[in-house]
């Protein structure tokens, strides 16, 4: 038996992933059976049974929303403290990697929660019209989450009896430091370029959404998530841990740097996310106005976050890193 | 949820029907009370092995024959200082000392002239007056030791039986504080030559050598080179000791966690009944808000809150009244299945922790079979026709 097992977070982790799995198993044939024999028309016994089953499902939906968002924190925290018990690791950057499950599954989890998040804005809309014009896409929806759900599940277990304790993994400073003098940044760009087109994408993304041009907002957005983790990793991560060599995405979730990575990764996701499902029920002719606001609300605290440690670094210390 | 009498009138709700939540919120609070009580003792436990962890040395060098822990020759201290980085190299002599075939204590010899890899220790010799200590044949002793001497009407000294057949006298010195009295508790400090006199050994022969490292990230490279001096020793660093502890710990609180999961699911089965029963009863209730005009989200909202709110509840009841519990009153009962031992028990107090990992850990697991189990039910409750019940 691995002593992995033995760790209170990875028992409550799995225990909590076992139950979301078992409720949605149970959603998932409920939704099939929702998509099969829907028909809005029809005064039959089977209709009215299913329209209060839509009833169940979105209560499923959002508890396994709740409960996937927390979890992703603690998921999150379980990994960091894991580093104790894993030789080399220092911290989550290299229990994450410990094997190649590892990224992905971080990666669907963000997926999930962002699946969840669509149908449950679509659940919002469907109910205040009075004949459920959306249902037949909020269920395909809704199919596509618990899917990644059992994905997910998949993945969780392959992480982590995969996870071996004999064999050391690679700190984040391997993982993420400048090797061999190899460019790590993606286009071939420079520190200067990317913080450049860092606040370009920010300002663009925000007049994109100002100015309510869908196409271009989901463009800007999906770039500037991509160009802010590459410029959180390699300048702004150095200006929280104050040392010009510590490039890491997952020391600053540590109580060393008052967990601010939770902050920091937490505001542009919540961003990118409102903002995506902004402009996919602008597609469908709806307006959101709440949706918008936190987008950007969101992303403008993660660029000021960010930004002000760099200033306040230079305020203090009078040099650059 | 924008008006306020939906609030007032699910407070008015909880308020009213005390009675029907009444054992719920009992059992819930008394499941949360006995999990967080225990994961409040371990943590509190690591706590402080990882607060006494840090005065130990870095490196212990061990001299290992047929797979067991044997003495080492006291000339090995200068092959190590020859290496690059190291500092504080220190020779022990420590092992356990049999009052009786059950209770013993630990005895730790020092070289009280010497530099010290051990902080304690360290702050120890410092507040000591050496040149009265060293007068005579003198020990320290903790306080479950000094309890048991006083017992057996040792007072002021003990005659210690050493292995070869001979009486040995020790007068006793002080007693340790008990501040981490974990540790110290079964300890008796004394001069390294009473001590290898007292456990037998040779006079050029030690127990181990400790040493210390400033540099961390030389660690790596020490480890390798004090593992080359002899093909026999083994080096055990403070980060091994760490994880061994860890894994100690974890293994105490995990295996109850997993049986703790059985009553929790038990549990859940039980609040699936009660609910699914009480969905008859409640029914009524139910259709005289629909009937008013509560849309069926209204009252799943309505519903949701409600058992949310309890949830809520039972877990500060729980959690504090389980603080309380142990650190307040230490934990009676309860302590002995992480301290287990009983030789020379007279330990003072769980220093108090609140680890929000724990906390959490609790709310979760708590929170994930409450509401899975009520989710059903509530739903059954919630989409009555208010035509069917009335």
């Amino acid at each position: 038996m691995n002593e992995l097992f033995l760790n209170n977070y990875v028992i409550v982790y799995l225990f909590s992933e076992t139950v979301l799995f078992l409720m949605a198993l149970y959603a998932f044939f409920k939704d099939i059976v929702i998509l099969k024999y829907w028909d809005f028309e029809s005064f039959s016994a089977r209709q009215l049974k299913l329209e209060k089953q839509g009833y169940l499902l979105s209560t499923i939906a959002t508890f396994i929303f709740a409960l996937k968002f927390i979890l992703l924190i603690y998921f999150v925290y379980m990994i960091d403290s894991l580093s104790i018990i894993i030789p080399g690791a220092m911290c989550g950057a290299g229990v994450i990697s410990a094997n190649s499950y590892g990224m992905p599954l971080l990666f669907i989890k963000l997926t999930t929660i962002f699946t969840f998040l669509l149908f449950l804005t679509l659940n919002n809309l469907d109910l205040k019209a009075k004949n459920y014009p959306l249902l037949k896409l909020k269920s395909w929806v809704l199919l596509a989450a618990l899917l990644l759900i059992f994905l997910e599940s998949f993945f969780d277990l392959s992480y982590l009896f995969n996870i071996d304790l004999s064999v050391p993994v690679s700190c984040c400073s391997a993982l993420f430091g400048n090797l061999e003098g190899a460019n790590p940044l993606p286009f071939g760009l420079n520190i200067k370029n990317l913080l450049i087109l860092y606040y370009t994408l920010y300002i663009a993304s925000v007049l994109a959404i100002l100015l309510e041009n869908r196409f271009l907002t989901a463009f800007t957005l999906i770039l500037f998530a991509i160009i802010s983790y590459y410029a959180v990793v390699y300048f702004f991560g150095t200006y929280i841990y104050q040392l010009p060599t510590h490039k890491c995405p997952f020391c600053m979730m540590q109580k060393e740097y008052y967990y601010v990575g939770y902050l920091v990764w937490g505001s542009l996701f919540i961003g990118l996310f409102f903002g995506l499902i902004w402009v996919i029920i602008g597609f469908l002719k709806y307006k959101n106005k709440t949706a918008k606001q936190i987008a950007i609300a969101s992303i403008s605290l993660f660029v000021v976050l960010c930004s002000s440690y760099v200033l306040f670094y230079y305020l203090k210390n009078g040099v650059f890193l | 949820m924008k008006n306020n009498s939906f609030f007032y009138f699910l407070t008015l709700n909880l308020l009213k029907e005390k009675r029907r939540y009444a054992g719920i919120v009992i059992i819930s609070s008394l499941l949360i009370f006995l999990l967080s009580s225990v994961l409040f003792i371990s943590s509190s436990i690591k706590q402080t092995l990882n607060y006494t962890l840090k005065a130990q040395p870095d490196f212990i060098v061990q001299n290992i024959k047929g797979g067991k822990v044997a003495p080492i020759n006291s000339n090995m201290v200068n092959k190590i200082l020859n290496i690059y980085g190291v500092e504080k190299v220190t020779k022990r002599v420590y092992g356990r000392y049999f009052f009786d075939d059950k209770y013993s204590t630990l005895i730790v010899g020092v070289d009280f002239l010497d530099e010290q890899s051990n902080k304690n220790l360290e702050t120890l010799i410092n507040s000591t007056d050496l040149k009265q200590f060293l007068s005579k044949e003198q020990m320290i002793i903790g306080q479950g030791v000094k309890n048991y001497l006083k017992t057996h009407y040792y007072n002021l000294e003990y005659n210690f039986l050493t292995p070869d057949g001979q009486m040995k006298n020790i007068k006793i010195f002080k007693t340790l504080s008990s501040k981490s009295a974990i540790i110290s508790n079964d300890e008796t400090i004394m001069p390294l030559k009473s001590a290898q006199k007292v456990l037998g050994l040779k006079e050029n022969k030690i127990t181990d050598i400790a040493l210390n490292v400033p540099n961390d990230s030389e660690w790596q490279t020490v480890k390798a080179k004090l593992q080359s001096l002899n093909f026999n020793i083994r080096v055990i660093s403070k980060k091994d000791m760490q994880k061994a502890y860890e894994s100690l710990f974890n293994y105490k609180g995990g295996l109850f966690l997993v049986l703790f999961l059985i009553v929790i699911a038990t549990f859940s089965l039980l609040l699936y009944l009660r609910y699914t029963l009480a969905a008859s009863l409640e029914r009524k209730e139910i259709a005289i808000l629909r009937a008013v005009g509560w849309s069926i989200k209204d009252v799943l909202k309505l519903k949701f809150l409600e058992n949310i709110f309890l949830v809520i509840f039972a877990f500060i009841l729980g959690s504090s009244l389980a603080y309380i519990f142990v650190f307040v009153l230490n934990a009676p009962l309860l302590k002995n299945i992480f301290l287990g031992g009983s030789n020379l028990t007279n330990f003072a107090k769980f220093t108090p922790v609140v680890d929000y990992g724990v906390l959490s850990t609790i709310f979760i697991i708590f929170t994930v079979a409450f509401l899975s189990s009520v989710l059903i039910p509530v739903w059954k409750i919630a989409v009555t026709e208010p035509k069917e019940a009335l």
